[in-house]
């Protein structure tokens, strides 16, 4: 069928026009095949221009149209308005860069000539291939499901409630807040960790939109932007959430001692217990693998037995008996024994992966003694020590309940180093000071040592937070060189630091505590969350971002956004700051009432033509591409496909149409610039 | 011949229109949106149709708009070039960069530099090996010898 | 009313699709029982002064198998083309130079030197090599033009449907015949063959995994090949993915990857830059030396990529 093409070229004032020979390209155009006209104007992307163009196109009724001028970077979508306003579908349209890339680079008149006439040409019998396609829209779900209920995932929670969405927060623990539930103070003002975290975690509490799942997980997830489908499984607890108001009778009543992870194993704690007096939900949980009725008291019993700690008759009394202290403790019949794993499925829009951090485990470099010296901490460690709720009530003591008269701190462990992790962390500068504030806060007269290679405080306050700290005097910095290198060993009652400065010198420091700064690396499920939910890990192991200046809470997969220090290492603030990002994201990408916009010229597999060879499906950046394994053919989800081409390209049997891109579209093209 | 993708290399094709920028006028751009796009058909396409030179030009790798084409375009690059040199065309007439959008500069010194590489090769040259097809009306049935 | 006439020619081929005739085993009855063979060289007695005693379009359908490699191949493919009223380009050589078309890595100079002059068997201490005119006593002796580049059917004449394979499978050739004879024929240009790539019926496709990569590939005489695994997913090239299905999977079942004989899919141009390209997409390195590690482990990919079709491809032959 022979087509009718309407040109439209434009002279861009005089900035095409000058630069070519105008009147030699409108007759070249003129004399095209197919072509029904050319006509021209001064500034088509004018009001005027577009007028006259709207006009022009309805009374000529072309169907197909092409405009030369400057780059469709500039004014495609311009025109593709008009068009669609004079109805002709937007996708019969080719432009021709005749400015940015003809007059303006250009010199020789003749040859710019030239160049916009193969360009003509070529958009021409391009035109004519063009098939018109429409923009699909499909409803989505505006409800978002945030994985981690720590700074970052709290506030996009919060963020997301208060704009009346519904959010189901998934919480590994069971408490909420993350790590920094166990901070006493945070840097750089001192303020009171617990007292800037609580009303938040109030609110999340209590917000009718916020529905919480602690001692939960995600188990799969299926869908796609603003259609997902999340499973999520919630561990049995066997405390009623309802009933339990807190009072803590049950735990007193516990037999059971076992170390408190929540203290890095400093304190113990019962087989019924809260991690933390304070700890939100203020919900205790049971431990089912240290719990004696779970265990079966009978083989508790059999041990003592067999160890001839008790009697046949005291055998014989207890091993049949369950143990129900808790439940009989409990005055408000919330002690369940029967309660169940549950599978939760959930619909939502959009996905907030905030799943934080952990820290580096020094016991790998053995050098600093980490694991083998009772006296040697981490910092999270060592913020136990200083809370309140801690092991020591917030007493600055060593293990055997002393008074420490020196303290070093051992920046850089494992960061900043290629063997283990190359980055900065970027926040253990600015914890040690807070260190060194609050020991000295506790002990003024105690000496404290920093073995640091660099200072890192970038931000309006920090710098100003290290030299008042600095000013405070009985500190010691041993400047030392990158990888951070020390020589910790246990010598009679002290610790004894062997290290070299950046000048080279020796350096000997004895201490009664070492704090070690480790790096901070991706929590241990990141790898196993990068599978279930398909986005990828950046080489240091965090979740990747989409772009690392302009998109830094998306990932790979639209529709899941990055958080916090699941996207990499940083302070409250930039996780609080990442957690509202990831909120804005879902606001704006998922409005009530409002579809989602479907990219028209994307790809399509022809299933009568699919030989169902795969190669395609590892192949596309949006998970987008998924095997039919009924059909045994190759899908293509519209909705995910953003229109890359790499699919199409790569289809061995050419099954795969690359809308407004095809191969005779292209081939075309080729042929007619290179006439 | 160059194959721009559209949100790195012909943007910055763009901007060295935008900066004025004389290059070398004997290039031809087709746009894609994506250097993932770019078939090793599309560059024998070129080369059948008369190119002496094909220029790839994308998005610097980690910076691919749809976020991994480049990386496709590359490995495909890669072993076109060695199946080019089978075919005996030099593999210097076939070659893959990367120009971001505000690399006016890069662009037309990629441009320039491969025009004067292409040059320096001489034209392609290709042998059309074609048979004068069809039976024509003064095909002479007895001749064969 | 006379029976149909049929006319089966052999130009550059190894002689593989006259034998696929005989491989139609009982079914070949059928066919001599409703056509009447005007021209069949390797099996009837016929001269080429028969073909051209006969009108312009006397004859209904020739079968011309092989590739065009010298004048005399051209010549009666020309002849023919006149004589019929179709043509079918019979097997992988006529449809896409085949193997023979291999040899446009080369060139005729080339082949000439090593047949006739540098071959460690030969003994030709004149250096003479084949003339297209000989004088002799008894007067002058021809030989036909041996071309430099080998063509497809199509690049010599035009060519109304392709049975493709090497060699064609007897259920396609039967299928073609029976269209033929009943007139119930598809749109001119059409492989008589299903569109889809050799994947589609393969039974070791369910073993290759959906995010199959490449991280090494091997010669099939380098591996002990499973019998049952997709060989793509053994590092092993096979352009199944990249080739028309309907060969019945004979290499496969034999334990030997596809080679691309039935040519590619009616939506594909050339045949070997589409598989390179799928091939390529799936290597598993982002970085210069990673992916030419890969690549390295290919040898001689043009020569694999383009085992039967390089003819047929964009670029034909070697610069």
């Amino acid at each position: 069928m022979k087509s009718k093409v309407g040109v439209y070229i434009c002279s861009c004032g005089t900035n095409i026009s000058d630069n070519l020979d105008f009147d030699e390209l409108v007759s070249f155009t003129s004399s095209l095949e197919d072509v029904a006209y050319a006509k021209v104007h001064s500034l088509f992307c004018s009001e005027d221009g577009k007028n006259f163009l709207a006009d022009d196109i309805i009374k000529e009724s072309p169907d197909r149209v092409v405009i030369a001028a400057c780059s469709p970077k500039e004014h495609e979508k311009t025109f593709r308005d008009v068009l669609q306003k004079a109805g002709v579908n937007p996708y019969l349209f080719q432009m021709v860069n005749i400015r940015e890339q003809v007059a303006w680079v250009t010199d020789d008149k003749a040859a710019a000539t030239e160049k916009a006439k193969a360009y003509m040409r070529a958009a021409v019998r391009r035109v004519s291939l063009n098939e018109p396609l429409e923009k699909k829209e499909i409803a989505c779900n505006t409800d978002a499901v945030v994985i981690g209920a720590g700074p970052a995932g709290m506030e996009s929670a919060l963020l997301l409630a208060k704009a009346g969405r519904k959010v189901y927060l998934v919480e590994k623990n069971s408490f909420i807040g993350g790590r920094p539930a166990r901070y006493e103070d945070v840097f750089p003002k001192m303020e009171c960790a617990s007292c800037m975290l609580e009303p938040g975690m109030d609110e999340v509490l209590h917000n009718e939109h916020i529905e919480l799942f602690t001692c939960s997980e995600v188990r799969d997830i299926t869908g796609f932007l603003g259609n997902f489908s999340v499973k999520i499984k919630k561990k049995a607890t066997y405390v009623d959430k309802e009933k339990c108001i807190g009072c803590g009778a049950c735990y007193d009543a516990c037999p059971v001692k076992v170390k408190n992870e929540f203290d890095y194993n400093l304190s113990e704690r019962k087989a019924i217990y809260v991690p933390y007096t304070g700890a939100l939900p203020n919900v205790p949980v049971i431990d089912e693998k240290n719990c004696l009725r779970m265990k079966g008291e009978d083989v508790i019993c059999k041990e003592a037995f067999d160890l001839g700690l008790i009697t046949q008759e005291e055998y014989e009394k207890h091993k049949t008996r369950e143990c129900s202290l808790c439940k009989q403790a409990c005055m408000f019949d919330a002690i369940n024994y029967d309660d169940k794993e549950e599978i939760v499925l959930k619909d939502a829009g959009g996905i907030i992966v905030a799943t934080g951090f952990e820290l580096f485990d020094p016991a790998v470099l053995f050098q600093f003694g980490y694991g083998k010296i009772p006296e040697v901490y981490t910092s999270l460690e060592f913020e136990r020590v200083l809370s309140q709720t801690g092991p020591t009530a917030g007493k600055l003591l060593m293990k055997d309940s002393r008074e420490p008269e020196s303290v070093a701190i051992v920046h850089c462990v494992g960061s900043r180093d290629k063997n283990h992790h190359e980055y900065c962390s970027g926040v253990c500068c600015l914890y040690a000071l807070k260190f060194a504030r609050l020991i000295k806060k506790h002990l003024p007269s105690i000496s404290i040592y920093h073995i640091y290679a660099d200072w890192c405080v970038p931000g309006k306050d920090n710098q100003a937070f290290l030299d008042s700290v600095k000013a405070e005097g009985n500190i010691r910095f041993i400047h030392t060189s990158l990888p951070m290198r020390a020589d910790i060993m246990q010598e009679d009652a002290n610790i004894n630091i062997l290290c070299t400065d950046v000048s080279g010198k020796k350096q000997e420091i004895f201490a009664d505590m070492v704090i070690l700064c480790p790096a901070m690396i991706p929590s241990k499920d990141t790898p196993a969350l990068s599978n279930l939910l398909g986005i990828t890990k950046s080489t240091d192991g965090f979740f990747a971002e989409g772009h690392t200046k302009l998109a830094p809470v998306s990932s790979n997969i639209e529709g899941i956004y990055i958080a916090g220090c699941a996207q990499g290492p940083k302070d409250i603030q930039g996780s609080v700051a990442q957690g509202a990002a990831a909120a804005g994201q879902v606001l704006s990408t998922l409005v009530p009432g409002r579809k989602l916009e479907l990219e028209a010229a994307s790809a399509e597999i022809d299933e009568n033509s699919c030989s169902g060879c795969m190669t395609c499906i590892g192949l596309c950046p949006y998970k987008a591409i998924t095997f039919d394994k009924e059909k045994k053919v190759s899908v293509i989800n519209a909705a995910l496909c953003k229109g890359c081409g790499t699919c199409v390209a790569a289809c061995p049997s050419g099954s795969i149409k690359g809308k407004h891109f095809t191969d005779q579209q292209i081939f075309a093209e080729i042929e007619e610039v290179l006439k | 011949m160059g194959f721009l993708c559209n949100w790195c290399s012909y943007g910055g094709a763009d901007a060295a229109g935008s900066q004025r920028k004389n290059y070398a006028p004997n290039v031809r751009v087709v746009r894609v949106m994506c250097t993932g796009r770019v078939e090793p058909e599309f560059v024998l396409k070129a080369f059948q149709s008369g190119a002496d030179g094909v220029l790839i030009l994308g998005c610097h790798p980690g910076d691919c708009h749809y976020k991994e084409g480049n990386y496709k375009a590359l490995r495909r690059y890669y072993l076109l070039k060695k199946v080019l040199s089978q075919f005996g065309i030099e593999e210097e007439r076939l070659r893959l960069d990367w120009v971001s959008a505000t690399e006016a500069d890069k662009f037309v010194d990629t441009i320039n530099d491969m025009v004067a590489t292409i040059k320096a090769l001489g034209p392609l040259a290709l042998s059309n090996p074609a048979l004068a097809k069809g039976v024509s009306a003064d095909f002479q049935e007895d001749t064969l010898v | 009313m006379s029976k149909p006439k049929v006319a089966f020619y052999w130009c550059a081929s190894c002689g593989g699709c006259e034998e696929a005739v005989v491989d139609l085993a009982e079914d070949i009855l059928k066919v001599v029982e409703a056509v009447e063979f005007v021209f069949w060289p390797v099996a009837m007695d016929f001269k080429v002064k028969d073909v051209e005693a006969l009108r312009d379009g006397d004859i209904a359908v020739s079968f011309i198998n092989g590739a065009i490699r010298t004048g005399e191949q051209e010549h009666m493919a020309k002849l023919l083309r006149k004589k019929s009223g179709l043509v079918v380009a019979f097997g992988a050589c006529a449809h896409l130079g085949g193997t023979p078309g291999l040899a446009n890595f080369i060139d005729r100079k080339t082949i000439f030197d090593w047949v006739y002059l540098n071959a460690p068997s030969v003994s030709n201490p004149d250096g003479i090599l084949p003339q297209q005119k000989t004088m002799v006593e008894e007067g002058e002796l021809t030989l036909p033009e041996f071309y430099d580049t080998v063509c497809t059917l199509d690049q010599a004449i035009d060519v109304d449907y392709y049975l493709p394979g090497c060699a064609p499978p007897p259920d396609l050739i039967m299928k073609a015949v029976e269209a033929i004879l009943s007139g119930n024929l598809p749109e001119k240009g059409t492989v008589l063959a299903p569109d889809r790539a050799l994947c589609d019926s393969c039974k070791r496709r369910d073993t290759k995994p959906e995010k199959a990569v490449i991280k090494e590939i091997k010669r099939v005489h380098e591996v002990l090949l499973d019998p049952v695994k997709c060989f793509l997913d053994q590092g092993v090239i096979c352009l199944g993915p990249a080739t028309r299905d309907g060969c019945g999977e004979r290499c496969i079942n034999a334990n030997m990857p596809c080679r691309g004989c039935f040519g590619p899919t009616s939506r594909v141009v050339d045949q070997g830059a589409k598989f390179l390209s799928g091939l390529a997409s799936i290597i598993d390195a982002n970085d210069e030396q990673g992916i030419k590690k890969v690549i390295d482990s290919i040898a001689d990919p043009a020569g694999i990529f383009y085992y039967y079709a390089l003819p047929a491809s964009m670029l034909r032959r070697k610069r």
